[in-house]
């Protein structure tokens, strides 16, 4: 059997990190979270996932920072970064981040799924 | 206590778990309804009641501003919002003050229940890291209504059964397992008049 595919959470919201990772272990992923970007790259680079949520508000450096420091990573610069915020200019704060797509808060299980499904088909 | 005729179920840290334990094994003609109060940040909004509906037949939906409790529906208190029950059997959504650190707080839902239903509700607190819930079930007990807990022993943070455990004269203590069987047979009873 393939090993399942891997996706790392960034939030600081505890409720979204629980609810997602029963939500996405049901369809089939391997999830690990974490609540804040301090030593961003040693978290990323200890578990290598297939792809990455990362909440706007993060603590420590915040979300867009954080993006940009694995995208400058010769290692992690694939892994494909999801940007998630309720602010309404989500769009704009991914691209800014060099994020590869984006979610709006709040959002159902179905984009969710659909999200994910998209980046790890 | 006589015949159930609504339960609330109150938790914080550790209680998802629970639910998604319980939910699944409820009876679907469950005979009363089921107000389900967790602490919650604002931002999964829907994503709780989406999860929990996906894990029953009984019809799962937020509780919303006058809307009357039926029997057989589980009510999902919103973030940020008190929910409080109404002599008429409604529910109302209230702004005040967060209570114990927590809005909706499990506290508030409780006690205007216990006047409400009196002998006939019955109050479940599940895992949790705070002390929301146990003046709530004092007051459920003064009124006459069943006052249950998850096991400490058995909950993922204990804090929260622990003080109710040390703090009020509680009915049962169950085990998560054991949860849904209890609900089940509360409804039974009320059905079939046996209690």
């Amino acid at each position: 059997m393939a090993p399942l595919k891997k996706v790392f959470i960034f939030d600081d919201n505890t409720d979204i990190l629980e609810l997602c990772t029963i939500i996405l272990e049901d369809a089939g992923y391997e999830i690990k979270t974490s609540s804040t970007s301090n030593d961003i790259i040693s978290q990323v680079n200890a578990y290598i996932p297939d792809l990455i949520f990362m909440d706007n508000w993060l603590p420590d450096v915040g979300g867009i920072d954080a993006t940009k420091a694995l995208k400058g990573d010769d290692v992690l610069k694939h892994i494909p970064v999801i940007y998630f915020s309720a602010n309404n200019d989500v769009a704009s704060l991914a691209e800014q981040a060099g994020a590869d797509g984006y979610l709006s808060k709040p959002f159902d299980i179905a984009d969710l799924e659909e999200i994910v499904s998209r980046h790890l088909a | 206590m006589r015949n159930c005729e609504a339960l609330i179920i109150g938790g914080s840290a550790g209680s998802l778990e629970v639910l998604l334990k319980v939910l699944p094994a409820l009876d679907t003609d469950l005979a009363f309804p089921v107000l389900i109060v967790i602490h919650r940040k604002n931002g999964a909004d829907s994503l709780l009641p989406e999860l929990l509906s996906g894990r029953t037949r009984l019809t799962v939906k937020e509780a919303e501003e006058k809307e009357l409790l039926l029997p057989g529906v589980i009510y999902i208190a919103p973030s940020d919002y008190h929910v409080l029950v109404e002599m008429d059997h409604t529910l109302s959504l209230d702004y005040s003050e967060k209570i114990n650190y927590s809005r909706p707080a499990i506290d508030a839902s409780f006690q205007t229940a216990a006047e409400v239903y009196q002998d006939r509700l019955a109050c479940i607190l599940l895992s949790g890291s705070n002390a929301d819930g146990v003046d709530g079930l004092k007051y459920v007990k003064d009124w006459g209504g069943m006052a249950v807990i998850q096991n400490p022993d058995n909950a993922q943070v204990a804090y929260m059964p622990n003080q109710a455990k040390s703090q009020v004269k509680i009915d049962h203590i169950l085990n998560a397992e054991d949860m849904a069987e209890f609900i089940n047979l509360l409804s039974q009873s009320k059905r079939y008049g046996t209690a």
